[in-house]
C-alpha cells in the first residue's frame, strides 16, 4: 500500500483516480487542484507516489513536475494526459515522470501505473 | 477535393472521436447521427432545449477555430451519473451540483481533445487546444461567441440519454485552405486510384461518396515498451515486431483495418500489398481478426 497524492483541476477526475487507487489498497492522502497546490501538498506530505495532470490553471502539470523533481530526484510521479497530448507525456518521462495514463482511462490502468512506478 | 467535401470529412471524423469518448461513458445512451453543412442564416443549436450544458474549446497552435458541443441539462445530469456508477437522476434539478460540473467538464474536455487529436489526423498535423470551457446557459443565444472568423460551420448530431445535442465545429476560411490541400495530399497516397470507379457504382455509392479519397496504409507489425526506452532508443536499434516475416500485414483505410495480404514488390520497384481477403471474409472464416 502507498501514500499516494491526487492531483487534477477537476474534482470529479480526482474522485475517480481516488476511487481506483482506493480499490487498489492504496492510501489517498491529499489532493490538489493546480500546480501550485500540487508543489506545496507534496513538500508537505511527502507521499510514496503523485498522480499529476498535466492541463491545469496557474501552474502547469509539467511545471509542477520539474520542481518536484528538481527539489526531489525519488519523486515518483504518474502523470494524467488527455488525448493528444503525446508531446507533453514524452517531455513529463524526460523529467523524471515513471509512468503515465491517458485519459478516459479504466480504474485497473491507473493502478497497475501506480504498481510500475513503486516498483 | 471541393470545400464542402473537405467540410463534411472534417465533421465527421471529429464526430466519431467525439462519439467514441460519449459511448465509453454513457454506452450505448449515447448515439452519433448524421453530420451537415449549416449555412449562413441557419442556427445550429435552433433544436437543443434549455438550459444547457454548452462547452467550447478554441484551437491554439497549428490551426485556428474551434468546437461547440451544447447538450441539454437533463442530458448532462444523466451523463454526468453515468460518469459516477450511478442511474439517471429522476428529480428536475434545474442546476448541476459542483460534482455533475466537473464530471461533465471532464467529458467535455475529452471529447474536444479527442475533436481536436481527430482534426490533427486529418490534417497531419498537431493540432493543440485551449483549455476547453464548460457552462451552463440559460440562454444559447451567445453559445458561438468568440469564434467570430469563422467562415464555415458544421453540425453533428447526437443523442444523448434520449436528448438532442449538437457538435458544432467552426471553421475559418485559411483552415479549409489547409485542409483541403493535406485531404488532397493524403488522397494522392491512395494506392486504388486504378479504377475502383466500376465497383464503387456496383456498390451502390453516391457518386459525392466515390470522389471522397481516403487513407490507405500496410501495417507490418506491432511493438510494446517502457516509454522510457523509447525516449533512450539510439539510432541504429532494432525493435522487434509481433509478426514473423512471412506472415500477412494489415492493410488500414482511415485508422480501420480492412484487408489483409502479402508484402510485394511491383514492376516499379515499389513496395505493394496483394490482398488475400477483406475483414468480411476474413470474419466469415474466423481468420485472423
Amino acid at each position: 500500500m502507498a501514500r499516494v497524492l491526487v492531483v487534477d483541476d477537476a474534482a470529479f477526475m480526482r474522485k475517480m483516480v481516488s476511487d481506483a487507487l482506493a480499490k487498489g489498497g492504496h492510501e489517498v492522502v491529499g489532493e490538489a487542484g493546480n500546480g501550485v497546490e500540487a508543489v506545496a501538498r507534496f513538500q508537505e506530505l511527502k507521499p510514496d507516489l503523485m498522480t499529476l495532470d498535466i492541463t491545469m490553471p496557474e501552474k502547469d502539470g509539467l511545471t509542477a513536475l520539474a520542481e518536484i523533481v528538481a527539489a526531489d530526484p525519488s519523486a515518483r510521479v504518474v502523470m494524467c494526459s488527455a488525448l493528444g497530448q503525446e508531446a507533453k507525456v514524452l517531455e513529463a518521462i524526460k523529467l523524471g515522470a515513471k509512468d503515465f495514463v491517458v485519459k478516459p482511462f479504466q480504474p485497473d490502468r491507473v493502478i497497475e501505473a501506480v504498481g510500475k512506478a513503486l516498483a | 477535393m471541393n470545400v464542402d467535401e473537405a467540410l463534411i470529412r472534417l465533421g465527421e471524423s471529429t464526430s466519431e472521436a467525439v462519439a467514441g469518448i460519449l459511448q465509453m461513458f454513457a454506452g450505448d445512451a449515447a448515439q452519433p447521427g448524421p453530420v451537415a453543412i449549416v449555412s449562413a442564416d441557419a442556427d445550429p443549436l435552433a433544436s437543443v432545449s434549455t438550459p444547457a450544458v454548452a462547452a467550447s474549446v478554441s484551437y491554439v497552435d497549428g490551426v485556428t477555430g474551434g468546437n461547440v458541443f451544447v447538450m441539454p441539462l437533463e442530458g448532462a445530469r444523466a451523463l454526468a451519473a453515468a460518469m459516477m456508477g450511478e442511474e439517471p437522476p429522476d428529480d428536475e434539478a434545474t442546476d448541476l451540483t459542483e460534482l455533475e460540473l466537473s464530471a461533465v467538464g471532464e467529458a467535455m474536455n475529452q471529447m474536444m481533445a479527442a475533436a481536436a487529436n481527430a482534426t490533427s489526423a486529418v490534417l497531419g498535423t498537431p493540432v493543440e487546444i485551449a483549455p476547453p470551457e464548460t457552462q451552463v446557459l440559460s440562454s444559447l443565444d451567445k453559445a458561438l461567441d468568440g469564434h467570430d472568423d469563422a467562415a464555415h460551420m458544421t453540425s453533428g448530431v447526437f443523442t444523448v440519454f434520449g436528448r438532442p445535442c449538437r457538435l458544432v465545429q467552426l471553421v475559418p476560411n485559411a483552415f479549409v485552405m489547409r485542409m483541403t490541400k493535406a485531404l488532397d495530399e493524403l488522397g494522392a497516397e491512395y494506392l486504388g486510384d486504378q479504377g475502383p470507379a466500376d465497383d464503387a457504382e456496383a456498390m451502390g455509392l453516391d457518386e459525392s461518396l466515390r470522389a471522397i479519397k481516403v487513407r490507405v496504409w500496410a501495417e507490418l507489425g506491432r511493438s510494446r515498451m517502457p516509454i522510457g526506452k523509447l525516449v533512450g532508443t539510439p539510432a541504429g536499434a532494432v525493435v522487434d515486431l509481433d509478426r514473423q516475416a512471412d506472415e500477412p500485414v494489415d492493410l488500414f483505410v482511415n485508422g480501420m483495418r480492412f484487408a489483409s495480404g502479402r508484402l510485394v514488390v511491383s514492376e516499379g520497384g515499389e513496395w505493394a500489398v496483394e490482398i488475400d481477403g477483406l475483414v468480411g471474409d476474413l470474419a466469415a472464416t474466423g481468420e485472423g481478426l
